[in-house]
């Protein structure tokens, strides 16, 4: 290599000889086709053609309110990410909320107004027609008018309110995961029916009784960074780290971080709650309230060993989880998700509510007072359907909910007794297309309208951009319009934040206090507290009731939770390629769903991966692909919900089944409807391969996740460093001594003399939680092409930043445990992919990255080859082109690309670079105020929407920098050490409680 | 309150300062022009634009610094392309002096009349695998630097590409100067 031809001036030569000249222009170096530059007419104030401008605004994915700031350039959104300011979210964001920009943008959105015409077909029809209609349909309706929403705790949802009232009918919430039990529930034991608020971050010992509180539930992402403070080992606060349990007949991803997880028997998680309670009492291991003495009758009851076996745990486990529990300051038992969704949900809550009161959680850990009860009831929507069939309804308007996909057949066959049906929305889903009359909304992205998640939080959204569609219209203005009331929405918006401001009183002007609101994203305040005590209904709680419920269905052994998708949640993410790709945290499958059957069954019935079962309810079948699991129960199946539509756009129809066909439609005793439901199994004999990301489930010996036992890592001393290996093998040694010249004679090339930084990251696996947030983070930073189902089957899905999961134990009675980690390029210091590149397309920048040139690149592929991380990813196709069979990007959609960043072609290899577009920003920002780039200055994508804060990126040669210190702490370690790769990503060890601490 | 608005005044003070003949403070008779008069346009190297604008009229003669109208240069990777309203922060006041001008002052007025902003044919065009950030230029070489890669655009009726704009053009200067010259500097 050192004398006579190097590959450079091999190539060098090739290229002159070899008709290199003519390949210059095709190659995309030569000039560009004939570009128009069209000025703007007037340019706006807060538009800089190159840099981009932020709005706070409210995110409406899910009723969480979480604070957002949506990146715009040239006056197109571009990005979402979490409003520091908020005090739900903080300034993180998950996976959901950033692919908002993907309903915005969707190709197959609503365009113009629809009404079926006389051969039934809808058809497009003006603004004027269209108000026409619904004016005179609404006037005409009376007492018949019903508005169907989903969770409205906004000035819309109060527009509606009004204006349903004021022409005679009534509005009816419909959120396919309220939390009706969970209401009922509080309502039982102390009286109130509200949603308390629960300090994941204080609490010393955590127990979660079905609720997915890290994805699903209530407020995530809050949630995640109050875990991720209690649970992260060093996290910055004075009391060790806080130990999690996690109680349910399926693994979620919060089954995934708990240190133990408790495979109870479906419905039995309330007596588990009470036998704790029991040896609360009976032990004195709190300070109990002395009116606990009211159901003492109740919880002796319930002690251990009499229930023990119902749960399928050992009387002494639960001895043991009560001192635990009890032994700290701030226990936390919290009750949700799935265990409020079975017949006996609420007692369950109830039960949950008693353990936490009599430990002394209530009015520590959980606090009442904060949450705006709402009254709404699944109840309320089933009694809506029998008017519906009784021909009672006379006009139906839905907006923000799609009960045709998710009420199943009974719902369709209502509606079609229902005279008028209007429909408000974005997409054309299963309601949409059987409305009489499609009015297409604006998006949240381009709307007004405010949040009020809990007291104190009036969160403000507004227009990030003009609409993408001029034909679009607000909701809230149509409202008005038809109601004959002057002014817009944002007239009645405001209206209502002048009474606000007037009692607020904090601003001189309105203006000022709307600016300000609108600048911050809205007027965050302090959650209100108040003490409850245990309520006159907690008596009428029965040892009966909180025995498994006798689930709906045949009398088989076999019980079928349905629960909802992570990132297609009720089947509204459905349409969005960010959230079809984005594998599932624990099954890794990606567009399309599946049942969880327990090895056991499997063998029982000769099942294979990918074998298509079908499940039998008394309500409906489904048609489902086995995932053989041991995180799941053997009597348990499990099914998520979200795909199966047979509407809602290209990206969401026809795949896979529609899990609420398993359901019963009606409504259980606490108000809310039962999501478990006994079914029978039938092998189909057909067969799928697993659209799965998941390379292998196990780590065949190569401990990819380190993890260190709680006891182990506190005593480590700083300066440990329990997982050194050495870099280099001895077998290396020879062949690393040439290569070392060689690398030294490169660096004399360009400037790699002189100091530079080394950016590095620090990711904290005792943080995360394998949420997926930073996957979909980078896809909307990064311009990366979703690639479809058939690829993925080919494994050639384009994520350059990946969440691995690996399960370890379940074998011959060890508990099963699931480890996640991140892995995106390694920005390897001694790195197998540069050598190989022949045309120097892949090599080492003088900070220390892996740098990859697009255009350089010949698409030979034996970078990827030779990378051990698999972390880079070839273009096997245009992703970008015009109508082509993997098209990305279809028109809108490709006004999300970011246009800091390359969009590459076919025939090119492309993976991570710390986001160097953020990094030559920070860089570029710098320079031009005279000053170094500061630590923390530059975040990349995944670093910024992490929930948890598990990555920290930075200079690894600044001796100050946080990075630096996170590289010397001894939970540190590298993957595949001992392939001398030298990385410059430290994980730092994940940190669990032996399940006998 | 409006930078749009603020640059809408300052058009107009400076339309007034250039549209006030010289002869009215001399009393001598008008200085003729000291750019050429363009008979025949299509000669003239670079891509024919929809409106004759002429930067050795703009720049040249009148001296209006770059920076007026490519005001974003010095803060953003874009050196922006002026609005109709900072044309006509000026051209509301001002005709033009010959048949030829007015002709074309009349096309950015009725421009701003109906609404439809000119569409120009892009002269230097970057390939998109390339960033080049004006602002960090600028910010070592000057606000009137603009020459060194563009030409001298104040003596010129049409522009025009003078320099390739290639990677070694680039790197030349980058070595000269003794920057950087990483891939990823400016392919990412």
């Amino acid at each position: 290599m050192s004398d006579g031809m190097n590959r450079r001036r091999f190539l060098k030569i090739l290229g002159v000889t070899g008709g290199g000249a003519a390949a210059v222009s095709a190659c995309g170096i030569g000039p560009e086709p004939t570009e128009k530059l069209i000025p703007y007419l007037v340019q706006s104030d807060d538009q800089v053609p190159g840099i981009a401008t932020w709005y706070a605004s409210t995110c409406r994915e899910c009723p969480a309110g979480c604070g957002i700031l949506v990146k715009t350039r040239e006056g197109r959104a571009i990005k979402i990410e979490g409003n520091p300011e908020s005090p739900v979210n903080r300034g993180r964001l998950c996976a959901r909320g950033q692919a908002a920009l993907q309903g915005l943008y969707n190709p197959d959105r609503v365009t113009e107004p629809l009404a079926r015409n006389a051969q039934g077909t809808l058809e497009k029809i003006s603004w004027d027609d269209a108000m026409t209609r619904l004016s005179g349909k609404v006037r005409a309706a009376g007492k018949g008018l019903v508005f169907l929403t989903g969770a409205e705790s906004s000035s819309f949802g109060d527009l509606v309110d009004e204006w349903t009232r004021s022409l005679g009918g009534r509005h009816v919430v419909y959120e396919p995961f309220g939390y009706e039990a969970l209401r009922e529930g509080n309502r039982v034991a102390f009286g109130t029916d509200e949603v308390p608020w629960y300090d994941f971050a204080g609490a010393t010992y955590i127990m979660s009784f079905g609720a997915d509180f890290l994805d699903t539930w209530v407020s995530p992402v809050g949630f995640q960074q109050g875990f991720a403070q209690a649970h992260g080992f060093d996290a910055g606060r004075a009391t060790p780290m806080a130990k999690m349990v996690y109680v349910g007949p399926r693994m979620n991803v919060t089954g995934m971080n708990a240190d133990e997880w408790i495979a109870a028997a479906p419905g039995t998680e309330g007596l588990l709650a009470l036998a704790m309670a029991q040896v609360i009492v009976d032990k004195k291991l709190a300070r109990v309230p002395g009116d606990v003495a009211r159901v003492r009758e109740l919880i002796e009851a319930n002690a251990p060993d009499k229930v023990a076996a119902l749960i399928g745990v050992t009387p002494a486990a639960i001895t043991r989880y009560a001192t635990e529990f009890a032994a700290g300051k701030a226990p936390l038992a919290v009750a949700g998700g799935m265990a409020a969704q079975y017949p006996n949900g609420a007692e369950i809550v109830a039960a949950v509510n008693l353990l936490n009161y009599v430990a002394g959680a209530v009015g520590n850990t959980v606090k009442f007072g904060a949450d705006l009860a709402s009254g709404a009831k699944y109840g309320d929507v089933a009694a809506l359907k029998e008017d519906m069939t009784a021909g009672k309804v006379a006009v139906l308007l839905v907006h923000g909910a799609n009960p045709a996909y998710s009420l199943g057949g009974g719902f369709v066959q209502a509606w079609t007794k229902v005279g008028y049906k209007v429909a408000f929305t974005t997409m054309l889903d299963e309601t949409a297309s059987a409305a009489d009359l499609v009015l297409p909304d604006l998006h949240p992205i381009e709307q007004w309208n405010d949040s009020r998640p809990r007291a104190g939080v009036y969160a403000l959204q507004q227009p990030a951009m003009q609409p993408v569609f001029p034909d679009t219209r607000a909701a809230g203005d149509v409202l008005l319009a038809a109601a004959g009331k002057p002014g817009t929405f944002k007239d009645y918006l405001q209206a209502r934040w002048k009474e606000l401001a007037r009692r607020e009183a904090r601003a001189k002007s309105f203006d000022d206090f709307w600016n300000g609101a609108l600048q911050h994203g809205g007027i965050f305040g302090e959650a209100p507290s108040r003490a409850v005590k245990l309520g006159s209904d907690a008596i009428t709680l029965t040892p009966q009731r909180l025995r498994a419920p006798a689930f709906d269905g045949a009398a088989t052994n076999l019980v079928c939770v349905v629960y909802p998708h992570g990132a297609l949640s009720d089947g509204r993410g459905a349409d969005k390629p960010w959230l079809q790709e984005l594998p599932d945290p624990l099954s890794k499958i990606t567009w399309h769903g599946w049942v969880e059957v327990h090895p056991d069954n499997a063998e029982t019935w000769g099942l294979a991966a990918g074998d298509i079962l079908q499940l039998e309810s008394p309500f409906g079948t489904v048609r489902a692909p086995a995932w053989i699991t041991r995180t799941i129960r053997p009597d348990v199946l499990a099914v998520p919900t979200g795909q199966g539509h047979l509407a809602y756009g290209r990206y969401a129809r026809n795949r896979s089944f529609n899990a609420f066909d398993l359901l019963s439609g009606s409504a259980g005793t606490h108000g809310g409807r039962s999501f478990a439901v006994r079914v029978a199994v039938k092998r189909t004999g057909e067969h799928r391969f697993l659209a799965t990301t998941e390379g292998t489930a196990r780590e065949h010996g190569e401990e990819i996740v380190k993890t260190l036992g709680f006891t182990e890592a506190v005593a480590l001393k700083p300066g440990a460093h329990p997982f050194e290996s050495p870099e280099t093998p001895d077998y290396a040694e020879g062949a690393l001594e040439g290569w070392a010249a060689a690398q030294h004679e490169m660096a004399s090339l360009g400037n790699y003399a002189g100091t530079h930084p080394r950016w590095a990251m620090a990711i904290d696996l005792s943080k995360c939680t394998g949420c997926s947030a930073c996957v979909t983070a980078c896809y909307a930073e990064n311009n990366i092409a979703t690639v479809g189902e058939d690829l993925v089957l080919r494994r050639r899905e384009m994520s350059w930043m990946r969440i691995e999961r690996y399960f370890r134990g379940g074998e011959k009675g060890e508990p099963v445990q699931a480890v996640i980690t991140p892995m995106l390029c390694q920005q390897c210091g001694n790195a197998p992919c540069e050598p190989v590149c022949p045309v120097f397309a892949a090599y080492h920048t003088a900070d220390g990255l892996n740098g990859q040139v697009y255009n350089r690149c010949v698409g030979t592929r034996y970078c990827a080859n030779n990378c051990p991380y698999k972390v880079r990813y070839f273009n096997w196709f245009n992703f970008a082109e015009e109508g082509g069979d993997y098209e990305a990007w279809p028109a809108p959609l490709d006004w999300l690309l970011n246009p800091d960043v390359t969009v590459r072609e076919k025939g090119v290899m492309e993976k991570c670079t710390f986001c160097v577009q953020r990094i030559r920003g920070a860089q570029n920002t710098a320079r031009l105020e005279d000053r170094a780039v500061k630590d923390g200055e530059i975040v990349p994508a995944c670093a910024q929407g992490c929930p948890s804060e598990a990555i920290i990126f930075g200079d690894l040669n600044d001796p100050a920098s946080r990075v630096h210190a996170l590289s010397e702490n001894p939970r540190g370690y590298h993957v595949l050490t001992g392939l001398n790769t030298k990385p410059a990503i430290t994980y730092l060890a994940r940190v669990v409680h032996a399940g006998e601490a | 309150m409006s930078t749009q608005g603020g640059r809408l005044a300052v058009g107009t003070v400076l339309a007034l300062f250039l549209s006030v003949p010289a002869a009215a403070q001399t009393g001598q008779p008008a200085a003729s022009p000291a750019v050429p008069v363009v008979t025949d346009t299509a000669a003239l190297p670079g891509p024919r634009q929809p409106i004759f604008f002429r930067h050795d009229v703009h720049a040249g003669k009148d001296k209006i610094p770059c920076l007026y109208c490519h005001y974003t240069v010095t803060v953003s990777s874009e050196p922006g392309i002026p609005s109709l309203e900072t044309c006509m922060g000026c051209h509301r006041l001002i005709s033009g002096s010959t048949p030829s001008h007015q002709a074309e002052i009349k096309k950015v007025r009725d421009a701003w009349a109906n609404r439809t902003p000119p569409q120009w044919v892009r002269v230097h065009a970057l390939p998109g695998f390339v960033h080049f950030p004006h602002m960090r230029h600028i910010k070592v070489l000057g606000t009137t630097a603009c020459a060194t890669c563009h030409g001298d655009i104040a003596s010129v009726p049409q522009v025009s590409q003078v320099a390739t704009l290639r990677m070694g053009w680039c790197i030349t200067c980058h070595v000269q100067r003794k920057v950087s010259r990483d891939c990823t500097l400016c392919h990412y």
